[in-house]
């Protein structure tokens, strides 16, 4: 009790030497990311701010330095000492962080979850960033156009086993043989992760499939990995890239010609999105059962389910990467 | 000839697997990717040699792939600063050193079992990455790729270089003293100690020597592509402790050679391209070469049952 009651002083101190006066009429809204110091979500944070200065309310964003779930939950059970208004999480550990949660709501904070989701009893909606079906075809329907509708492609995937991986996988194939059935996928190999195991494979993909037309890399670390693999076999133009990363560790390749396509969300957005629902639900504007939600300066979103949907996934590409830096 | 034939049995599996492909998919002869794959394989290999030096002495060290990403990572970091690279690699090398020194002072000072040793700096070091780049890569300049020369240069040189290594560790293993010293330890401290050798000294040198090897081989890494991810060299130490076990350097200590680890790793390096030639699904290869470790760990029970019988 004493021990909570000297962190909460702590906290009101900090808050008002950042700038953060009274707490009196503006809305505090808390912002919790996996990692604070990653460039993923310091752009997503970008866009929160703004979000925070066309609403009027005041903004809170803090996370661990390293993606540590523990930390997280350290984090929530200030912010309910604190007193916020609102938490918007990305949650490191989906059960993990679910406890806190819920004893936030019990204290007549509301909660909200976005870029990754909580239990579902833990919040009142997910801003989700994009579906594995509007990623599935995406990519399915970017490969079919650089390929001209047919030719082999192969994936390049995390693990065999992930759980997203499989999804996304489920979802290309349904697309090609609704859409492309001309598009032939001959591979699927998983490199771990690792950058340097999806140049080797990639080397070994085009060796073993002279015919290969694209690689589709839907793991982050595979894209660059791809590409220097393309790159280094003096195949660029001959054998194209494509995949789900993030455009600064593409940027080079774009910009080369090498990979054609990087596809993700506007994280900007994403950060707007969950700051304008945060901000809604705590004035009662957003309730259980909307089917579709009014975010400020973007306009209007679907919403299904509990589910906030940013959109379809957006494509990078030489022409706009620039504009990116995340 | 016999002396050798556990070395032998394992280049006539490679035999066999490279005939089987010659056979099926001779498309996986191909110049340029074999040497790509060769270049890709050489940095493992010196850990490889690291690592079964560091077995044969009765010790392990997983922290390998831990060591790796941090010279990586810090040379990226150094390369990207302006530093030319005949400053970054001394660096990169010293640092892989220090961490071995570490390593081989808890373990030979202290006397703890280097398992848990290591298995503290694989954790302790990777966190520390994660905490300061949030896995965030280095971009290099263009200089370093390939150390300025063209690719099938560097590639060449990357091979040469991590071959000459081998001879060389394999020349001073058998014909150095120290080299000696490494397999007396490693069968029988006590005798190794009456016999006027330092255990001691001879492991923390190892250990040393391992964490220079893995420096070097994060650089033969780091001038293949003109970025660094931190995750980089994760699952290393499994990959090369397996190559050692493959090649024929006995898990208990005292025996093996670095020749027979270049044909372990080479074997299992060779699985993973073969499966995309022969078009096997990816399922089967982490099960193919548990199965190629397994047979090894078994002619080697096999070997000892035999010599204590005898």
């Amino acid at each position: 009790m004493t021990r909570s009651f000297v962190v909460s002083c702590l906290l009101l101190s900090l808050a008002s030497s950042l700038g953060w006066s009274a707490p009196d009429s503006k809305l505090l809204v808390a912002l919790l990311p996996k990692s604070k110091g990653n460039a993923y979500f310091i752009s997503c944070k970008a866009g929160s701010e703004r979000a925070a200065r066309d609403l009027g309310v005041e903004l809170l964003f803090e996370g661990p330095v390293d993606s540590n779930a523990a930390k997280q939950n350290e984090i929530v059970e200030n912010w309910i000492t604190l007193g916020v208004d609102v938490i918007a999480v990305a949650a490191e550990n989906r059960e993990g962080i679910s406890t806190a949660l819920r004893k936030a709501r019990r204290e007549g904070i509301k909660v909200v979850t976005f870029d990754a989701d909580a239990m579902p009893d833990a919040r009142s909606f997910f801003v989700n960033q994009a579906t594995p079906q509007g990623i599935g075809e995406a990519l399915m329907d970017e490969a079919a156009r650089l390929c001209g509708g047919e030719g082999e492609f192969a994936i390049i995937c995390a693990t065999l086993t992930a759980g997203n991986q499989r999804e996304w996988q489920r979802e290309i194939e349904r697309r090609r043989q609704e859409r492309h059935p001309g598009m032939k996928l001959v591979a699927v190999r998983p490199c771990d992760d690792l950058k340097d195991r999806a140049q080797s494979e990639a080397t070994a993909l085009m060796s073993a499939h002279p015919k290969l037309r694209l690689i589709m890399a839907i793991c982050s670390p595979a894209v660059p990995g791809a590409a220097e693999a393309v790159k280094q076999a003096g195949k660029k133009g001959a054998v194209r890239v494509i995949g789900l990363g993030l455009p600064n560790e593409n940027r080079r390749y774009v910009k080369e010609g090498v990979t054609d396509t990087v596809i993700l969300w506007k994280t900007e957005d994403l950060g707007y999105l969950t700051v304008q629902a945060a901000v809604a639900l705590a004035k009662g504007e957003l309730k259980a059962g909307a089917s579709t939600f009014k975010a400020g300066s973007l306009g209007e979103f679907r919403i299904e389910g509990d589910n906030i949907l940013l959109g379809k996934p957006f494509l990078f590409n030489r022409d706009n990467i620039d504009q990116f830096d995340f | 000839m016999n002396r050798w034939i556990r070395e032998w049995s394992v280049v006539g599996v490679l035999a066999l697997l490279l005939a089987y492909l010659a056979w099926r998919a001779p498309a996986f002869f191909q110049l340029q990717p074999l040497l790509s794959l060769l270049a890709r394989e050489a940095p493992s290999l010196v850990v490889a040699c690291g690592v079964a030096m560091v077995i044969i002495v009765r010790q392990i060290d997983i922290s390998v792939g831990s060591q790796f990403s941090v010279c990586s990572v810090i040379a990226g970091l150094l390369a990207a600063a302006g530093w030319p690279l005949a400053a970054v690699v001394p660096v990169a090398v010293l640092i892989g050193g220090s961490l071995g020194l570490v390593n081989g002072l808890l373990v030979a000072w202290l006397g703890l079992p280097s398992i848990v040793v290591t298995l503290a700096t694989l954790v302790a070091l990777r966190q520390c990455l994660n905490l300061v780049r949030q896995g965030e890569f280095v971009n290099l300049p263009e200089r370093i790729q390939w150390l300025g020369l063209s690719q099938s240069q560097g590639q060449w040189l990357l091979v040469g270089g991590a071959v000459g290594l081998v001879a060389v560790l394999a020349w001073g293993l058998r014909h150095l003293a120290a080299g000696r010293w490494l397999y007396a330890v490693g069968s029988d401290a006590e005798a190794a100690r009456l016999a006027g050798i330092r255990p001691r000294a001879v492991t923390l040198g190892t250990f040393v020597l391992m964490g220079a090897l893995t420096g070097i081989a994060a650089m033969m890494n780091v001038v293949q592509s003109p970025q660094v991810q931190p995750l980089t060299g994760s699952g290393l130490e499994l990959k090369a402790i397996a190559a050692a076990v493959v090649g024929g350097v006995a898990i208990s200590g005292g025996r093996g050679t670095v020749w027979g680890v270049l044909a372990g790793l080479l074997l299992l390096a060779c699985i993973s391209p073969a499966m995309v030639h022969l078009h096997i699904d990816a399922y089967w290869e982490k099960a193919i070469q548990g199965l190629i470790i397994l047979a090894a760990v078994m002619v080697e029970g096999l070997r000892r049952r035999r010599n204590h019988a005898r």
